[in-house]
């Protein structure tokens, strides 16, 4: 593990306390419940309400901010620029450069400073969702960096990362196919919860115990072209439940398209010169 | 991932034989490359195999070590993946060159264990909150030829199944401290049940089809490839799309109904071959690195 010198941390040994709550209480009240905690329904394409602003960042090329439930996401996009390395064998097409990392205070426990593991799978994959809706082969010779913070991570951490760098690359003015759009979901069994909090990804396998089909699937995915551009899953779930958990990713992602289309022509608007009327 | 050239009349002809089921090497869309497995190779590990897919050569090495359990599930043991892409793979792995690549594929090793059902991680605990066994699984890739997921995955289902795990018990010395012994008989060692360890099928998109087990020049022509690990059973435990191009979805659905028939064949013949190959003990003839 790299070492950190530059900041000061606890003693090796400090743990959070959140490690000694007491977690029976809140594992019975989660299972027992029709609704969820925050009043959506299980079962049912039910999204948290998202707020989306562009162009706030004046030194990056295009920005964006993205706020669904407690989630709260950053993202900055700078380029076309020249490429570092001169010696790439492919000229032709321009490079994307992606990284996602989270502040130490956003997630329960602290994290630290330095890329973990996590976070460059994350910044992977948020890559691979991303590069079927740039077109690249527009910016030969050029990298785009698309650099992603999360600000607190209340669950679907990277379904929202993908849609806010989407923006970001709009507001930028890169030339794209069309919107990338995320949605995540956490399967229980016999029911899924689209769109979930930090609490339902992590704390429901221990509540409902060693129950069949349990796992979380996010989902990237075009919605004019109607193209999946990137696809995660984890836990244990037969292959229908997958497919049903894929549809149902595909409808919160469409719910989506319209807010995310209305904030980009307002940010248009904003940016446009006054008209001399 | 080591890459291949390829010129345009090359991906017409590889993208027209795909379409009617015919490969450059003769195999059908759902068939593997001729794959050996030899189990117990290196004597310092408490587990190991080497895997031969084709071209592809993989070695797993498993080491059970005592640790400290992970303060969210104190009566569990765990796992650490760990893949190394050996510059003797291809050039391209040279100085830090396969780190990025060595990073992927543990990410994705411990996404695909992160369930409740593949492994038994409460067999690993010793004494819950203070001693488990940490299963240190070391991955090396000595060849690249395509494919290293599915190759990885069988060899660590091989090393798993072939790891003997000491067996310890705990007695209270003289400050009512705990003091761990182990048993002082080689042979005493508890095993592993891998009947649900799962085994990863990549498929790539070739024009319309998908192909399981691509050479280095077929994935050269795929846009996209899924990544799927699935239980003798049947059930997926992971799947991840790579790859810079984007599919449909009812390619995907198609892919995951393939993945998950080819995937759940994959896994009787293994398990007999493995313990066919644990039945013949000392007599069995050992091929090592040279055969």
């Amino acid at each position: 593990m790299p070492v950190d010198t530059k900041r000061v941390r606890g003693p090796e040994v400090s743990q959070s306390p959140s490690l000694f709550l007491c977690k029976t209480a809140a594992k019975k009240s989660l299972a027992q419940k029709d609704t969820r905690v925050d009043g959506r329904q299980r079962g049912q394409v039910d999204v948290r309400s998202v707020f989306v602003r562009c162009g706030l960042i004046s030194q990056a090329k295009g920005s964006a901010y993205i706020e669904a439930g407690n989630t709260k996401l950053i993202c900055c996009v700078y380029g076309p620029r020249e490429m570092d390395r001169k010696d790439e064998t492919d000229m032709k097409s321009g490079r994307l450069m992606t990284d996602m990392r989270f502040a130490p205070f956003s997630c329960r426990e602290r994290g630290s400073w330095i890329q973990g593991n996590d976070e460059k799978d994350l910044s992977l994959m948020l890559l691979e969702s991303l590069r079927p809706g740039v077109c690249l082969q527009k910016y030969p010779r050029s990298q785009i960096e698309v650099n992603v913070m999360v600000l607190e991570n209340d669950g679907s951490v990277l379904a929202h990362a993908v849609t806010c760098a989407s923006m970001a690359l709009a507001d930028a003015g890169i030339e794209m196919y069309d919107l990338v759009l995320g949605c995540s979901v956490r399967q229980e069994s016999g029911t899924y919860l689209i769109d979930p909090t930090y609490l339902e990804e992590n704390g429901c396998n221990l509540a409902s115990g060693s129950g069949e089909n349990l796992g979380s699937l996010t989902v990237a995915f075009l919605p004019s072209l109607n193209q999946i551009s990137g696809l995660q899953s984890d836990g244990e779930m037969g292959e229908d439940i997958l497919t049903g958990g894929v549809r149902t990713c595909i409808d919160g992602c469409f719910k989506l398209y319209p807010v995310v289309q209305q904030s980009l022509t307002k940010a248009v608007r904003r940016k446009a010169p006054p008209s001399e009327s | 991932m080591a890459t291949v050239q390829v010129s345009e009349a090359e991906k017409v002809y590889i993208l027209h034989g795909v379409r009617d089921d015919l490969r450059v090497d003769g195999r059908g869309c759902d068939d593997y490359r001729h794959m050996e497995i030899e189990t117990d190779v290196v004597s310092n590990t408490d587990g190991s195999a080497k895997v031969s897919l084709g071209h592809t050569d993989v070695l797993v090495g498993v080491k059970a070590e005592i640790g400290k359990p992970k303060p969210c599930v104190p009566d569990e043991g765990y796992l650490e993946f760990f893949v190394d892409c050996s510059a003797n793979a291809t050039p391209e792995f040279e100085g830090r060159g396969g780190d990025e690549l060595g990073v992927e594929l543990s990410n994705t090793l411990y996404k695909v264990f992160r369930n409740q059902c593949s492994l038994d991680l409460k067999n690993l605990c010793i004494s819950p909150g203070e001693h488990c066994w940490v299963l240190y699984v070391d991955v090396l890739l000595l060849q690249c030829d395509g494919n290293l997921f599915d190759a990885i995955s069988v060899a660590i289902k091989a090393a798993l199944f072939n790891t003997k795990i000491p067996k310890v018990h705990l007695s209270e010395n003289e400050e009512g401290g705990k003091e761990i012994e182990l048993s002082d008989d080689p042979y005493d060692c508890m095993r592993l049940n891998v009947e649900n360890v799962p085994c990863i099928v990549t498929l790539c998109k070739v024009g319309y089809r998908h192909v399981v087990d691509a050479t280095l020049l077929e994935k050269a022509c795929s846009v996209a490839s899924l990544i799927i690990s699935v239980t003798h059973k049947g059930m997926i435990t992971c799947v991840r799309k790579v790859g810079g191009g984007s599919l449909d979805p009812e390619s995907i659905f198609e892919m995951t109904e393939t993945g998950k028939r080819v995937g759940k064949a994959l896994h009787v013949p293994l398990m007999e071959l493995l313990q066919k190959e644990e039945s013949l003990g000392k007599k069995r003839p050992k091929v090592g690195f040279l055969g």
